[in-house]
C-alpha cells in the first residue's frame, strides 16, 4: 500500500491536484453535499419503515422516490472520493479511518442493494404495511448506523494518528 | 465595541482551553458538526425541491414539511452548538477569517429567506398545498435556500484551508522509509 501511495503521489494527475490548492476543498465540499443527499435519502426511507414519516405513502413509493438519489449521489461520492485519493494518496490510503470507512461503506452499499432487491420482490406486501415488523425496523436502524459510521470515519481521516494512536499506520516508523 | 478583544476573551476562557488541550474534543466536535450539517442540508433540500415543484406537486407540502423540518431543526441545533464550540476554541482565528465571516453572512441570508417565506409567502400555503403549482415567491424561496445552504457548506469547508493552522494538512509521510 505504501508503494502504491508513493507511486500515486508521483503521478502527474496527483501533482496537478496537489498544486492547485482550491481543488481539494472544492471536491471535499461537493463530497459533503452528496453525503447529505445519500444519508438523508436513506434516513427518510428508514423513517418510513418505522412509520415516523411518509405514512400517507407506501414504502415502495417512498423507496422509488429516494433510491435514485441514493445511487446518483453515491456515484458523485465515488468520483469525488477517488479524486481525493489521487490528490492526497498518503493522507487517505495510509490511514486507519479511511479503511474502516471503506469496510463500513461496503456493508452499507450491500445492505441498501439487498433492501432494494427485497422490496422489488415483495411490493404488494409493502403496499399495505404501515409500520414494519420489529426485526425489519432494527435492520433499518442498524443500516443507518453503518452509514453514520461512514461519515464519522470519513471525517476522522483528518486526525487519524491523533484519534487511533498505534492503530494508525501513520505512526509506523 | 472591540470585537477582537471579545474574541480574545472567549479564546482565553476555560472551556476554550479545555477543548484545545484535549486530544479527542476537537475531532469529536467536528464529527458532530458534519452530522448536523448533513441533517440540515439533506432535509431542507427535500423541502426546497418540493417548493420548486420537484418531483411534482402530488404530495401535500404540509406533509413534506411536517415530516422533515423537525429533523432540520435537530440538525441545526447540533451544528450550532458544535459550531459555537469550534469557534470558542480558536475565536480570534475564526474572527479574522474571511471565509468564516462570509459563512455567517450566508447563514444570515438563509435565515432571512426562511423568515420571509414562513411569515409572508406561506400565509396562503393551504391554497397550493397539493396538486397546484407553487407560486413564484415559494419557488424563489426554495431556490435561494438551496443556494445559501450550499454556500454555507462550501465556505465552511474553505475555513479549514484558510485559517492558518490546519487540521487537514496530511501528516508528511516519508514514504520511502516507512519500513
Amino acid at each position: 500500500m505504501n508503494e502504491f501511495a508513493a507511486w500515486l503521489a508521483g503521478t502527474s494527475l496527483s501533482n496537478t491536484i496537489a498544486a492547485n490548492l482550491w481543488v481539494i476543498p472544492l471536491v471535499q465540499s461537493i463530497h459533503i453535499v452528496a453525503i447529505a443527499v445519500v444519508f438523508v435519502s436513506l434516513f427518510v426511507v428508514v423513517l418510513r419503515i418505522w412509520g415516523w414519516a411518509g405514512r400517507d405513502q407506501s414504502l415502495s413509493a417512498t423507496s422509488d422516490r429516494f433510491m435514485p438519489f441514493i445511487w446518483g449521489a453515491l456515484a458523485v461520492l465515488v468520483i469525488t472520493g477517488v479524486m481525493m485519493v489521487i490528490g492526497e494518496p498518503a493522507r487517505e490510503l495510509i490511514s486507519f479511518s479511511f479503511w474502516a470507512k471503506m469496510a463500513l461503506l461496503g456493508i452499507g452499499i450491500l445492505t441498501v442493494f439487498g433492501f432494494q432487491r427485497h422490496l422489488a420482490g415483495h411490493r404488494e406486501q409493502w403496499e399495505t404495511t404501515l409500520v414494519a415488523q420489529p426485526s425489519t425496523r432494527l435492520l433499518a436502524a442498524l443500516t443507518l448506523l453503518v452509514w453514520l459510521g461512514v461519515i464519522v470515519m470519513g471525517r476522522l481521516i483528518a486526525w487519524d494518528a491523533r484519534i487511533w494512536g498505534s492503530l494508525s499506520p501513520q505512526l509506523v516508523g | 465595541m472591540d470585537l477582537m478583544a471579545i474574541a480574545q476573551g472567549i479564546e482565553a476562557s476555560g472551556i476554550a482551553t479545555a477543548i484545545r488541550d484535549s486530544i479527542y474534543a476537537g475531532p469529536i466536535i467536528n464529527v458532530f458538526h458534519v452530522i448536523g450539517v448533513v441533517l440540515v442540508f439533506g432535509t431542507i433540500s427535500i423541502v426546497d425541491l418540493r417548493l420548486l415543484g420537484f418531483p411534482g406537486n402530488g404530495r401535500s407540502l404540509s406533509l413534506v414539511t411536517h415530516d422533515l423540518l423537525k429533523w432540520t431543526w435537530i440538525g441545526f441545533a447540533v451544528a450550532a452548538v458544535t459550531g459555537v464550540l469550534m469557534f470558542t476554541a480558536n475565536a480570534t482565528t475564526f474572527y479574522i477569517n474571511t471565509e468564516f465571516r462570509l459563512k455567517l453572512v450566508a447563514l444570515a441570508l438563509a435565515g432571512i429567506n426562511m423568515f420571509i417565506y414562513e411569515l409572508i409567502t406561506a400565509r396562503h400555503a393551504d391554497l397550493w398545498d397539493k396538486d397546484v403549482p407553487t407560486p413564484t415567491a415559494a419557488k424563489l424561496a426554495g431556490a435561494l435556500s438551496l443556494i445559501f445552504w450550499v454556500a454555507v457548506i462550501f465556505l465552511g469547508r474553505w475555513i479549514g484551508y484558510t485559517k492558518g493552522f490546519n487540521f487537514d494538512i496530511p501528516v508528511e509521510l516519508d514514504l520511502e522509509n516507512l519500513f
